[in-house]
């Protein structure tokens, strides 16, 4: 006897009980990525993936061979502006999403002025003194835009030490906050999406009205 | 006067009680001392940090208050 004799199981899933509502709110928000590395390209294809409308990418760096074992790219794009790389995969994946693409390194002078149109802001870039310039800058000069940082995900660590986490009101931080790369942990791919899923999560929560804890 | 000062990852392990742990502890504090000056007392790394005091942004040359919630909060590397 057929396991199956129904054939449910080979019959597709029921769509989910989705609200139209929440889809065209998403479908109307900007979030701007600063860094387009493994937490920037991997957050930025789960954004559109649920519903995100609208991205700004921020990077000036070019696809090398050592960001393939993380970073959402193909050997086929190696010495490409990252930004390009990127928005050419995202299109692959929603053909009608709206792109900004700034191949730029960021600076306090200029940063205020790339992010301002977004809703949201992802911080995603890999030095930690450029993590500490973007969020002292953001927040001190547009602290009502909520910026999503990230530290601490290196490493070998569990998985489930990585979270989301409030600092502020307008700063929200996803880690383990101590794994640094600089102190010899390797950078792995499957903590890297889990830090990247938690920033693109923690930004679909903001842009529809939950609170982080 | 005196501050609450929390101190985040592995700026915990600077806590003059050495017990580590993100726990804000009280600081009695000259009056217009700065969160520079606080800094500088613990002999926090100069590293790259974010510094909040009660819940905003705040920056290293600005004057506590008593009763404020100093916290410091070092990134660290890795994207």
């Amino acid at each position: 006897m057929s396991p199956d004799p129904d054939g449910r199981l080979c019959r597709p899933p029921l769509e989910p009980d989705d609200d139209p509502a929440l889809r065209a709110r998403l479908a109307a928000s900007h979030v701007a990525i600063i860094g387009c590395g493994g937490l920037g390209s991997n957050a930025a294809a789960m954004l559109l993936r649920s519903g995100v409308g609208e991205l700004t990418l921020i990077d000036f760096d070019v696809v090398e061979e050592s960001n393939l074992n993380r970073q959402l790219y193909f050997a086929d794009q190696i010495g490409r502006p990252k930004t390009e790389a990127l928005a050419e995969t995202l299109l692959r994946i929603t053909p009608d999403a709206r792109l900004h693409l700034v191949q730029h390194c960021v600076t306090e002078h200029d940063i205020v002025e790339l992010v301002a149109p977004a809703d949201v802001v992802i911080e995603a870039v890999d030095r930690a003194d450029v993590k500490a310039m973007i969020a002292n800058t953001l927040l001190r000069e547009h602290p009502e835009i909520p910026l999503i940082g990230a530290s601490g995900l290196a490493g070998l660590d569990s998985a489930n030490a990585v979270v989301t986490e409030r600092l502020v009101d307008s700063y929200y931080l996803v880690g383990d906050l101590v794994s640094d790369v600089h102190l010899g942990h390797s950078l792995f791919a499957s903590r890297v999406m889990v830090a990247a899923a938690h920033e693109a999560h923690a930004a679909i929560r903001i842009l529809l009205g939950y609170p982080e804890p | 006067m005196n501050v609450d000062v929390a101190l985040f990852a592995y700026l915990a392990d600077y806590q003059p009680d050495g017990l580590g742990g993100r726990a804000p502890r009280s600081f009695a504090l000259e009056a217009d001392a700065t969160i520079a000056s606080v800094i500088e007392s613990l002999g926090l790394p100069d590293e790259p940090r974010i510094v909040f005091v009660n819940g905003k942004h705040a920056e290293e040359p600005d004057v506590l208050h008593e009763g404020d919630r100093l916290a410091i909060f070092p990134p660290v590397a890795g994207g």
